[in-house]
């Protein structure tokens, strides 16, 4: 029992040609990579919301800035939230603008914007980076296994064709080594399209979440005296 | 530079995390399927072509003797039993005629004779009366006794040569019926063999040939062997031929018929 699943596994694998070999393995790589960047995505994703979600109470029930400037400058930088740090670089640009003499309120407002802006857009591409990769897996890889699967379904025919009597005995084994490349694409590139689907959706709650702290942030500045 | 290194704490557990989903599908791969590659074993077929007929015979009719015997012996101890009376009772009935002879003929008759004689005259003439009138009824009695025993005896026998005769009568219709299809396949054989016949000139028509031909499952001539020459070499020759060109001879269906056309004496004539 054990030998024989031991062969005919290993042999199916082994007994393929070159081409669906080299298929197999590069699916094996894709499906590798987008399993690693899921769950880096799972967990980075589920951070930043919760991050987000602390650092708004913070700031809601916190209505002294400085304070709130102060305690968000002290903590290492990796570990901070992207709301946070809009909402650092929003506040050291306002406090630059201040400082300068013969600004006019608009052109200060101006200015704090357009910093938040730029960290707003660095951290979506933090948050969107490897979605890409997710997205062309799941829509590639089965093409890929596909593309695996009918080399080696022309390979066993063409042995079927060698051989006088043909039965299904002699094409079942390539068949099977052939839908191997199949099975390993949709393995590759079903999760991919799920988790593509999830975090593109997670990541735009997000965003949305960004924008209004940075109109609600640009309005509390704004009122400064 | 920032973003890059907020995901250092993440990298390693998710790579672990990957591999451990690729193992466990690959290990669902390698144990959740059967993967059959045994080829298929061998199997070895003896073809039997009439023998199975007498070997599966009699591991069956154990059974069938085991689960009969509620059945038959129903209908063949009827006959039976009557049967071993009609040969048994005469044996043991005839005893019985003797004892009842004798102790109803001597206490009855041999009594009154006694006193017959010592006693009275008269009482003894009317006593012998009396007895002849009872011998009368004993032997009456007793006539009829044998009569029943006889009648019954003979009613056995007559069942049991009737059971007898018919099971005689089905096997002779058996081999009526196979002496039948005999005759009409070696009567269709030979019809066969006389068509292709070429018949010589000269062939006396009293001229008859006898031939052995030996035959092969399917009606091929095995072979064709003269035993009686009709005296014109030319016509058993003409047969012979014959019998080698109908090839193949018209068999029964049934291949177990085939022992009785093993091995065939046909005669020819020129005239039929």
């Amino acid at each position: 029992m054990e030998v024989t699943a031991d062969l005919s596994f290993i042999h199916l694998i082994s007994n393929a040609s070159l081409l669906v070999q080299l298929v197999m393995g590069l699916l094996l790589a894709v499906s590798l990579l987008s399993w690693w960047y899921i769950f880096i995505k799972l967990f980075a994703i589920r951070r930043e919301a919760k991050l987000t979600e602390e650092f708004e109470e913070e700031f809601w029930h916190n209505q002294n800035l400085n304070e709130l400037f102060k305690y968000s400058k002290e903590g290492a930088w990796h570990e901070k939230g992207g709301l946070e740090r809009i909402f650092v670089a929003g506040f050291v640009e306002f406090v630059k603008l201040k400082k300068q003499q013969g600004m006019d309120a608009s052109a200060v407002m101006e200015g704090t914007r357009r910093a938040m802006r730029a960290t707003y857009q660095r951290e979506m591409d933090r948050l969107e980076s490897h979605l890409a990769f997710l997205a062309s897996v799941g829509s590639v890889s089965p093409y890929v296994g596909l593309f695996g699967t009918v080399w080696g379904i022309m390979n066993a025919f063409r042995g079927l064709a060698n051989v006088g009597q043909a039965t299904l005995a002699h094409v079942a084994p390539g068949i099977a080594e052939a839908l191997v490349a199949t099975a390993m694409g949709l393995f590759a590139a079903i999760p991919a399209v799920v988790a593509y689907n999830r975090y593109a959706h997670d990541i735009n709650r997000l965003s949305s979440r960004f924008d209004s702290f940075t109109e609600e942030f640009s309005n509390v500045l704004q009122r400064q005296p | 530079m920032n973003a890059t290194i907020s995901y250092d704490p993440y990298r390693f557990p998710a790579g672990l995390l990957a591999l451990a989903v690729h193992l466990a599908f690959f290990s669902l791969l390698y144990f959740g399927f059967t993967w059959q590659t045994q080829p298929v074993r061998a199997v070895s077929v003896e073809l039997w072509r009439s023998l199975p007929n007498v070997e599966i015979a009699p591991p069956i009719e154990p059974k069938v003797t085991e689960v009969m015997p509620p059945a038959p012996p129903a209908p063949p101890l009827q006959p039976a039993r009557p049967a071993k009376p009609a040969l048994t009772k005469p044996d043991i009935v005839l005893p019985d005629k003797k004892d009842k002879k004798k102790p109803e003929t001597k206490p009855v008759d041999v009594k009154p004779e006694k006193k017959v004689e010592t006693k009275p005259e008269k009482k003894a003439e009317t006593k012998t009366i009396q007895q002849i009138q009872q011998e009368k009824e004993l032997e009456q009695a007793i006539l009829r006794e044998r009569l029943a025993i006889e009648r019954e005896a003979q009613l056995a026998a007559q069942a049991a040569l009737e059971s007898a005769e018919q099971a005689e009568r089905e096997k002779a219709a058996m081999d009526a019926a196979l002496d039948a299809m005999v005759n009409e396949y070696t009567a269709k054989i030979t019809a066969k063999i006389r068509r292709n016949v070429v018949m010589p000139p000269d062939v006396r028509d009293d001229a008859s040939a006898l031939f052995r031909v030996t035959l092969l499952p399917g009606g091929a001539v095995l072979s064709a062997e003269l035993k009686k020459s009709s005296g014109n070499s030319a016509y058993d020759s003409a047969v012979e031929r014959a019998i080698l060109k109908s090839q193949p001879l018209p068999l029964p269906a049934d291949v177990a018929m085939f022992n009785r056309f093993r091995v065939l004496l046909l005669k020819f004539r020129p005239v039929e």
